[in-house]
């Protein structure tokens, strides 16, 4: 299967704080891979640095072999990586319809630039469709405020907008974090679909229990550092707790060393 | 069922339009105008109507630009100083420095895009917020205005010529009087209807004010849009203070204080939330109207002078009340 993105090296630094040393992994196409970790681990700050929202100290990355440097969001979204960040998504104060085409508005007479008029009847079509081929189209309105809709409602609006624009990659932090029972099935079987369209996908989660429902591989993050990385097959939940908090550390590193 | 389901749309869209702050703005505006009028029928009298529509676009013009800024999660407090600055910088150059007006009105423009140059980047890549920003420009401005002046207002302006025509020329419509400041605020006034509703910027500026990070994570400039939108405001008040200035014939460096309150009040009391994320052109034209309405009418109807901004203060008091509680009612239903 081809490598569609590879972190080498990445390192971050807040201040003292040391988020990311060297962190390396590669998410190959159309796997789910999961990241895992305690609060503070650092996935938060290592998809940051590679969805672009800050630049990273040092490190490549490579997108489909190809390294590139990513400096703003745009150019991860060019890329084709669409990230889903644990505390922000969508602008409540926006429509369903404006929300999903945010930064990627279709316009009229586009040689006005940032005064070119929105395409509303494009806009209203293309959210619809959107909307009926995710499924949550029943009783949802794609002019709707999005302060009107329940977290759960949010949380798939937002993988959507990441589908929508056929992205290469897609991450996802936390995305059934507050979610109910159903919402949160929902989103696992939205990220299976998005699997099974090609798509790779980062999955962070601190529910175990989802991870081995999704994902194809475990990446488990300590203290800014990769410190496992298992295929869901051959490990056990078990095995992924005592990893994550660090208990008996030394045979699973051997372990993983030894693949 | 067919049929009920192709109603609500309609329906819906007509009871969140009489829920939408714009309309009880509106009702309110129409509710005042009405009571002015039976309390004095000079009140609706061509040269009441005229000299209210002589100064609604001088605030008005800040109000657009003051709305946008709103709109984004900011606002400034500078634009009364600015208002007072720019008029007296042009004079000054034109009357002692013996420099032609439309280079002076350059000087002038330049003057304003830097002062919301400056404080839109202090607001956004150091990271303060805009309200301690443009109080300390607030105090900045005025205070150059009054050093550069000695405090004492510039001797009357009354050379005739293009530019004063183009921003304070004056018509007559029947026996209503009329001055061209009407036309720059009725075109400004569409042009931000334009940007704010229909344009790709406006959806920016609403996704900023709303959920900044998640419009940066959209690829949304939103630093740069901010930055803009301070320059935008500052232009437009320092536009609004040469209209005032030519229209009076004099420039004073105290002109416009306290405008920056009354200008945010405009656009609240029309219905543009503070904390950014819905903004609305028509509410703050609505404001505009009812602000300046309210100032003259409470004179008109004997209010003594120095109870004004009692009476002000209220009625800016029940608006927002008002909003709050239509708020509440649309986010419970
Ligand atoms: N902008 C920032 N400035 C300073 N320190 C930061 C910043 N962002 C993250 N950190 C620090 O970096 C470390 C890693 O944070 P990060 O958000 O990546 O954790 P996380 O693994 O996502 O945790 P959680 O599971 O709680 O979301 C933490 O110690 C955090 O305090
Ligand atoms: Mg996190």
């Amino acid at each position: 299967m081809m490598e569609v993105l590879r972190l080498q090296n990445l390192q971050k630094s807040f201040g003292s704080v040391r988020a990311l040393k060297n962190a390396c992994f590669a998410l190959k196409e159309g796997e789910v891979v999961a990241l895992l970790g305690d609060n503070g681990a650092g996935k938060s700050t290592l998809i940051k640095a590679i969805s672009g929202v800050f630049p990273i100290d040092r490190g490549d990355i490579y997108v489909r072999g190809e390294k590139v440097s990513i400096r703003s969001t745009r150019d991860a979204m060019d890329l084709g990586i669409e990230t889903i960040h644990q505390d922000t998504s969508l602008a409540p104060d926006l429509s369903i319809a404006r929300n999903l085409f945010l930064g990627r508005e279709p316009v009229k007479l586009k040689w006005l630039g940032v005064f070119a008029p929105l395409d509303f009847a494009k806009l209203r079509d293309a959210a619809s469709a959107l909307l009926k081929r995710v499924g949550i189209s029943k009783n949802l309105d794609a002019d709707a405020l999005v302060s009107t809709l329940s977290g759960g409602e949010r949380q798939s609006i937002a993988i959507s907008r990441a589908m929508q624009f056929a992205a290469k990659v897609i991450i996802l932090d936390e995305p059934t974090n507050n979610l109910g029972v159903e919402e949160t099935h929902g989103v696992l079987r939205f990220i299976k679909e998005v699997r099974d369209a090609g798509h790779s996908v980062l999955l962070i989660t601190h529910n175990i229990h989802h991870v081995f429902q999704v994902a194809d591989r475990i990446i488990v993050m300590r203290r800014g550092e990769i410190v496992a990385e298992q295929t869901v097959a051959d490990t056990d939940l078990l095995t992924v707790e005592s990893i994550i908090t660090g208990a008996d550390m030394s045979a699973l590193l051997k372990e993983t060393r030894a693949k | 069922m067919i049929a009920a389901e192709d109603e609500m749309p309609v329906g819906k869209r007509r009871s969140s339009l009489m829920r939408s702050p714009q309309f009880s703005s509106l009702v309110i505006l129409v509710v005042l105008l009405a009571v002015f009028a039976i309390a004095d029928a000079n009140f609706l009298s061509p040269l009441n109507i005229s000299n209210m529509m002589a100064f609604l676009p001088e605030l008005g013009i800040i109000a657009l630009g003051m709305t946008l800024l709103l709109t984004a999660g900011e606002f400034d407090l500078s634009v009364g100083a600015v208002f007072g600055l720019a008029p007296v910088v042009v004079m000054l150059l034109v009357q002692n420095g013996g420099v032609d007006i439309g280079v002076a009105l350059l000087a002038g423009l330049l003057l304003c895009i830097a002062i919301g140059a400056i404080n839109g980047l202090i607001v956004t890549k150091i990271g303060i917020s805009s309200f301690l920003v443009t109080l300390s420009m607030l105090l900045v401005v005025r205070g150059a205005a009054l050093y550069i002046t000695q405090g004492f207002p510039l001797k009357s302006w009354d050379q005739p010529g293009f530019f004063v025509t183009l921003l304070a020329g004056s018509f007559n419509v029947g026996s209503f009087r009329f001055y061209t400041s009407l036309w720059w605020f009725i075109g400004l006034s569409l042009l931000a209807i334009y940007v704010l509703r229909y344009a790709k910027l406006g959806n920016w500026i609403s996704a900023i004010g709303s959920n900044r990070n998640a419009a940066v994570a959209r690829g949304v400039p939103a630093d740069a849009v901010k930055v803009w939108l301070f320059i935008l405001t500052s232009v437009l008040a320092g536009l609004a203070g040469m209209i005032s200035a030519f229209r009076i014939s004099a420039a004073s460096p105290v002109a416009g204080t306290g405008y920056e309150l009354e200008v945010i009040a405009m656009v609240v009391v029309g219905g543009t939330a503070l904390t950014g994320g819905r903004g609305t052109i028509l509410g703050t034209i609505v404001g505009a109207l009812m602000l300046r309405a309210i100032r003259n009418g409470i004179v008109l109807i004997g209010v003594p002078g120095l109870a004004y901004n009692i009476f002000v203060g209220l009625i800016i008091l029940a608006m927002l009340i008002l909003h709050a509680l239509l708020q509440k009612n649309a986010a419970r239903g």
